[in-house]
Order: structure tokens, then sequence, then C-alpha cells
């Protein structure tokens, strides 16, 4: 990379403007953080954005929850020590955006690419839409099924939950959309899941309630933060891990809690048993 | 005929998880070969082993390193393929049953199903990190040797 800029004349050290290209790095790990990528990748990137217009030192600490950069150019003047904090309140799953992030800041790192430019392309990434609710829906209704499947269920029960599953999925991305409490949207799925569950097993014996809530209850299963959470412990960001820990263990319990207080209501009506 | 029927019922599920998570349209199908081959992993070891864990640890130790070959080879990050790939292996089932003793005041049970909850959990973070930290040494030694 040094010798690449060496041949190109490098760049003028002095036009690069510290809080510019700070803000860019900024903005690319603030958009990776909130679409559920990992803290070393963000810090990875963020050292790489920084590293390749010159800067000498550049450290930066993530964690999900918020972000901390330094940029210093190792001179006399005040205005060469520059940082930032951005706090992240929001978070969920876009891949899409993780990768095109990705890409992006390969590409910056691999040219002489302005900072301007940077920030219009990070912009028209931040805006990347999720794919719609009606498909989110259709394919978490197929995920659910199939994986009833993975665990033997018989046909009905792989119909009742893609039914169930779509009334789910469809109920917690609405309810994302308005900013519900995660906590709450996740107690919902979990009793929307069970409620349909009961209901389609009353309609056909052969259905039994555990395998179309299992199905149902999979595409809330916080399978992401369980993985980055042990990743980031592991690798030393223990604060990172713990933060997904706890992300991962509220979620479990939320939807654990869903699912249990209409199990208890239906036990109590029914009299007993659980069909 | 077993193992077919296991690849594609693991790549419906990786497709639709890979959806709801948002992957790029053109890792979709990507993503599903990884967690096809992922469950007939696993379905192969639990039928040697018996051991839920083992069998867990295997099949994402699989998901891995396919995710790493496939982020090598299309230039995406490697989690847009394991992450929806791992989602099935995630002990959904577990956390159920936890909740259903807890229910039937059956505690015993409850401390078996979570407690393998965990264990599972562990083995899938487990194997994710091991193959994860190899290509990041691989990375680390690649680049000093460029310098």
């Amino acid at each position: 990379m040094s010798l690449y800029l060496y041949l190109n004349g490098g760049f003028n050290l002095s036009a690069i403007n510290n809080k510019k290209l700070l803000v860019l790095a900024l903005y690319a790990g603030e958009i990776m953080l909130k679409s559920g990528g990992e803290t070393y990748r963000v810090e990875d990137t963020i050292y790489r954005i920084c590293r390749s217009r010159g800067i000498e030192y550049v450290d930066s600490f993530v964690t999900p929850t918020g972000m901390f950069i330094s940029l210093d150019n190792r001179g006399d003047k005040p205005e060469d020590l520059t940082s930032c904090v951005r706090r992240i309140k929001s978070r969920s799953i876009n891949l899409n955006r993780v990768a095109r992030v990705n890409d992006f800041s390969r590409k910056f790192v691999n040219s002489s690419m302005a900072i301007d430019e940077g920030m219009e392309i990070l912009g028209q990434i931040d805006k990347i839409q999720p794919y719609s609710a009606l498909v989110h829906a259709l394919f978490g209704g197929i995920a659910s099924a199939f994986v009833t499947l993975l665990f033997d269920a018989n046909i009905y029960e792989f119909i009742a939950a893609f039914f169930t599953s779509i009334i789910v999925t469809f109920a917690i991305k609405s309810l994302d959309r308005i900013d519900f409490p995660p906590f709450l949207t996740n107690i919902s799925g979990g009793c929307v899941a069970t409620i349909f569950a009961i209901i389609a097993a009353n309609i056909n014996p052969v259905i039994h309630v555990d395998m179309v809530v299992v199905g149902a209850i999979m595409v809330m299963v916080p399978g992401v933060a369980i993985t980055n959470a042990v990743r980031d412990s592991i690798s030393g960001d223990l604060v990172s891990g713990l933060a997904k820990a706890a992300e991962a263990l509220i979620i479990a319990a939320s939807i654990a809690f869903g699912v249990g207080f209409i199990l208890q209501i239906w036990i109590l009506i029914s009299g007993g048993s659980l069909v | 005929m077993t193992y077919l029927y296991n690849f594609i019922v693991g790549l419906a599920c990786a497709i639709g998880f890979a959806v709801l998570f948002n992957v790029p349209r053109n890792s979709i199908v990507k993503t599903g070969i990884a967690g096809g081959i992922g469950w007939v992993i696993y379905i192969l070891f639990n039928t040697i082993t018996d051991s839920t864990v083992l069998s867990t640890f295997v099949a994402s130790a699989t998901i891995a390193l396919i995710g790493e070959i496939f982020a090598i080879k299309f230039k995406n990050p490697a989690t847009v393929y394991i992450v929806p790939a791992i989602v099935p292996l995630v002990p959904g089932h577990g956390l159920y049953y936890t909740m259903l003793s807890i229910i039937e005041k059956d505690y015993e049970a409850a401390a078996k199903y979570g407690g393998e909850s965990i264990l599972i959990s562990v083995a899938i973070a487990g194997a994710l990190t091991i193959i994860l930290s190899i290509n990041n040494f691989r990375k680390v030694k690649k680049s000093q040797r460029l310098n």
C-alpha cells in the first residue's frame, strides 16, 4: 500500500482533513455495527480506512453499544489529535449492508477516492432497505417449516409451522418497524407462536404443539448474538462479548417468557394436559 | 438418499434465514449450500456418535470453513455465509423444553434441557472461534510475509 502511495506521489498529508476522515470512518463503523457486524471487523475497517490516508496513529475501541476513535498525526499542533465518540442505540440484522461497507472499505483503501465521494457512497449504503415485510414473512415461514422437518415432523406439522411462522415473522417485523421495545417484541412473538400452535393442535390432533412452537420461534432465536458473544470473548474483546451475551440471554428469556405465559394459561383453561 | 433429503431440507432452512437476515441477493443460494452441507455433517455425526453436542461442533466447524472459503472466493464477509447457515443448529427446541419443564415444575428436566442448550451454544461458538482464529492467523502471517 505504501509503495502504491509513493508511486502516485503520495497524499499531501496536510491536505487530508482529519475531521472528515474521522467522520467517514465513524459512519462506516456505525452502519456495520447497527447492521449486525462483528466488533473486530468494525475496528479493522476503521483502522484500514484511516491508515490508508496516512494517519500515523489510529486507535479505536468498539463495543456493540458505541465506539470511540482517536487519530493522531504525531504533530505539535492541537488539531493533530482528533477523537470522537458515537453511541449505537438500535441494532438489527442486515448482512447486506455489512457486505457493502466491507466492499466499500476495500475499494476506498486501495484507491485515492475522495473523502466526500466516500461519504456519498456510504450514504447510499445506509439507505439500503431490508427485503419487504411480505418477503420476510414468506421466507420466515419456509425457514421454520423446514426446521421442523429437521426434527422429523410430519406433513401436518410442517404446514402448521409454515403458516404460524408467517404470522409470527410478520408480527415481529411490523413491531420492529414502529420501534416497539425489543423485549416486548420477542415476548409477543413467543405468545403468537404458541397461540397458533395450540389452535393448530386443536384442529388436527396429529399436530404436536412443541414441533410447531420450536419451528416458529427459530425466526427469533439469538443465533448471531450467541456466536458473536463467544467469539468476541475468546478474541479478548471482553466488554463486547459480555454485551452480546447479555443480548442473547435477554432475547432467549423473552421468547421463553412469551411461550411459557401462553402455555401456562392454556394448561389452566384446558385443566391439565397439553394436547 | 437420506443425506440428499437432509441436504435439501438444510438448504431450504438456510435460504429462509438468509432472506430474514437480509443477505445480498447473489449470496443467498451459496449460503443455502453451506447450510445444507452443515446439516448433512450433523446428521452423519449424530448417527455415528449419538452426541448432539459433538455433532453440532463438527457441523459448525464445517460451516465456518465453507464460509471462510466462500468469503475468500466471492469477496464478501464470512458472516454473510456463516450466520444464516448456523441458525438451524441453535437449540431452539432446548429453549422450548426448558420453559415447558419449568412450567410443569419439573426442575430436574429444566436443568437438563437448559444445560444441554448452553453446551450446544458453546459448541457452536467454539467451533466458529477455532476456524476463524486459524484464518486470522493465516492472514496475519501472509501480511507479514508481504512486508
